[in-house]
């Protein structure tokens, strides 16, 4: 019985054409009727090529190694020899010294070069957006710490169509009036229709108009502005007004004191609000003397409100507040109102005098009472802007 | 081999031709020349394609092989200039190193001036080079695991070319024929590690 090392030494021989004629014979016959045998006889011819072919591609893989060093050697001296020589016996081409440190930033750099364009453009815009962004942030905050108190109304119901019909009125042909852009409170100055709110309500209008309590709209045009005290004059213009009747407070011509009680009506929304608290210094934002700082919550829409005493005299026009401190706001002292209206007063003309009301008649009723009274004489300053 | 066939407009230039009956004559001066003379070629793609020098060191040393290891045999059939079949090769070879080594889709820059790479045969060749190399492997790591002297003596034998003489003499033994029948006693013993695992392994 032979053994498998045996058939392996017979097929090494047979492959190498080593042996005899019969016993190759024989081993052809064996090959083709026994396919277990030559099954055997492939498995070792696969084996031996295989080996062999590793050998030789072992020895090609070396051969190629060495070209390529032979290569790269023929290409060195060019690079290398240069400097060495004190002096020059062969042509230099500087172009083709290429140091270890850049070819390997060459190589980084033509391999990345997509990424690093993109992390750059990126970083670029980021730098550019969030620079973009704070300077349009500080825009919004022109005026930190202080807020005008006006309102914004594009986002408040309204029926225009009540208001158009007055407008209509008034002028034959009038394009479709929008809403109006911004609102604040006013009140009645004198009997014969002046009223009083801040200047920065009506700052930039178009047209103003007049809403009381009864839903009654009164067309007014600014007459006369106080920017730096922040105080505006409005006259009624509207042609069905007559008058406003008696009013029930006083305008306060002195200064009042510190701790009074006062209150304020104003119209930061649709219907008039209350508010109420003390005059808790007697100088405004950042020690403005022309101003009260008062305790009274106020929001947008107060401005140009009455800030009247517990006896229900006129002290003041809420004015601002301040946003970064706990219900502090602000209002006009009545004295520069008073001052105001006498100066105008001195240069009116005939048909609009100016009749300040001497006595209020509010003294002495409670809050109630004296809100009653009072707040058909607050109104909303409506005021429409030309885009 | 399209040298052999009567093709009448054949792409191949006479310096191709010329150089592939060097190469297969075992010259080793004209495989020298032909890997010199396309080095830049691949060097230039490779590097252009996020690889390093050493990578495109390897990779056209690969594709040499595809290329030699097919003109050794005979059974290389160039549809096209050399150039361009070595430029196939080395793409494939290192489109499929980029592919394994990068999570994204690739997308390889080509210099338009090797002409048109595709359907150059190159494909299949690769495919071929592959399996090839998966064999090699096998079988290395056959050897390897087939312990000292086997895996001495073997190799002496079949990879180095070195006779029986000489072996036996550098392997202490008696006379050649107690070499011979430690030889076959290897042998055996490869062919049960080389097949079980060559066999086993997916395609």
């Amino acid at each position: 019985m032979m053994t498998e090392a045996d058939y392996y030494a017979l097929f090494e021989a047979y492959a190498a054409g080593e042996l005899a004629a019969p016993a190759r014979a024989d081993l052809e016959a064996r090959l083709s009727a026994d396919p277990t045998f030559a099954l055997r006889y492939a498995d070792f011819t696969e084996l031996t090529d295989t080996l062999r072919a590793l050998g030789q591609r072992q020895q090609a893989r070396q051969q190629l190694r060495g070209i390529h060093a032979a290569m790269l050697a023929a290409e060195a001296p060019a690079e290398i020899e240069t400097p060495a020589a004190g002096k020059l016996t062969h042509t230099v081409h500087p172009i083709l010294r290429i140091s270890r440190t850049e070819r390997k930033l060459r190589e980084f750099w033509s391999g990345h070069r997509a990424t690093v364009g993109v992390a750059a453009s990126v970083a670029v815009m980021a730098v550019f957006a969030t620079l973009l962004g704070l300077d349009l942030w500080r825009a919004t905050k022109t005026q930190p710490g202080y807020q005008a108190l006006r309102l914004e109304i594009n986002k408040i119901k309204r029926n225009q169509r009540a208001l158009s019909t007055i407008i209509t009125q008034g002028t034959a042909t009038t394009p479709p009036v929008e809403p109006s852009k911004f609102s604040g409170t006013g009140f009645a100055l004198t009997s014969e229709g002046y009223l009083v709110t801040s200047y920065h309500v009506i700052q930039g209008a178009d047209s103003v108009l007049i809403e009381g309590r009864d839903r009654q709209r009164f067309r007014a045009e600014p007459v006369y502005s106080d920017v730096k005290h922040d105080l505006a004059i409005l006259r009624i213009t509207d042609k069905k007004f007559n008058g406003f009747g008696r009013l029930p407070y006083a305008i306060k011509s002195g200064q009042a004191d510190l701790g009074e009680r006062v209150f304020t009506l104003g119209y930061p929304r649709e219907d008039v609000v209350y508010g109420e608290g003390a005059l808790s210094a007697r100088s405004g934002f950042e020690g403005d003397t022309a101003f009260y700082q008062i305790s009274i919550p106020v929001n947008p829409g107060n401005s140009g409100g009455p800030l009247l005493d517990e006896r229900g005299n006129l002290i003041g026009v809420v004015s601002g507040r301040q946003n970064d401190a706990q219900s502090a706001a602000f209002a006009t002292k009545s004295s520069y109102l008073v001052r105001l209206v006498d100066s105008l007063a001195a240069t009116a003309k005939a048909d609009a005098p100016y009749h300040l009301p001497r006595y209020g008649q509010l003294a002495g009723s409670g809050r109630p009472q004296q809100l009653k009274k009072l707040r058909d004489y607050v109104f909303v300053v409506k005021v429409y802007e030309k885009e | 081999m399209s040298r052999g066939t009567p093709n009448i407009s054949s792409p191949l230039t006479p310096t191709d031709d010329a150089l592939i009956a060097a190469i297969r004559g075992g010259d080793e001066r004209a495989l020298a020349h032909l890997y010199r003379l396309h080095w830049p070629m691949v060097s230039h793609f490779v590097l252009q394609n996020s690889g390093s020098e050493d990578d495109a060191q390897d990779v056209y040393q690969e594709g040499v092989m595809v290329f030699y290891e097919k003109v050794r045999d005979g059974s290389l059939e160039l549809s096209c200039q050399i150039k361009t079949y070595l430029y196939a090769v080395c793409r494939r070879l290192w489109l499929k190193r980029l592919t394994s080594k990068s999570r994204f889709g690739v997308r390889l820059l080509d210099d338009e001036e090797h002409g048109p790479y595709l359907n150059t045969g190159a494909e299949d060749d690769v495919l071929a080079a592959e399996e090839q190399d998966r064999r090699f492997a096998t079988m290395s790591e056959a050897l390897n695991s087939l312990g000292e002297p086997c895996k001495s003596l073997l190799e002496g034998f079949y990879l180095l070319d070195k006779s029986m003489q000489d072996l036996t003499a550098e392997f202490g033994y008696t006379n050649a024929d107690n070499a011979k029948n430690q030889k076959y006693k290897c042998l055996v013993r490869l062919k049960k590690l080389f097949f079980t695992h060559y066999k086993e392994e997916p395609i």
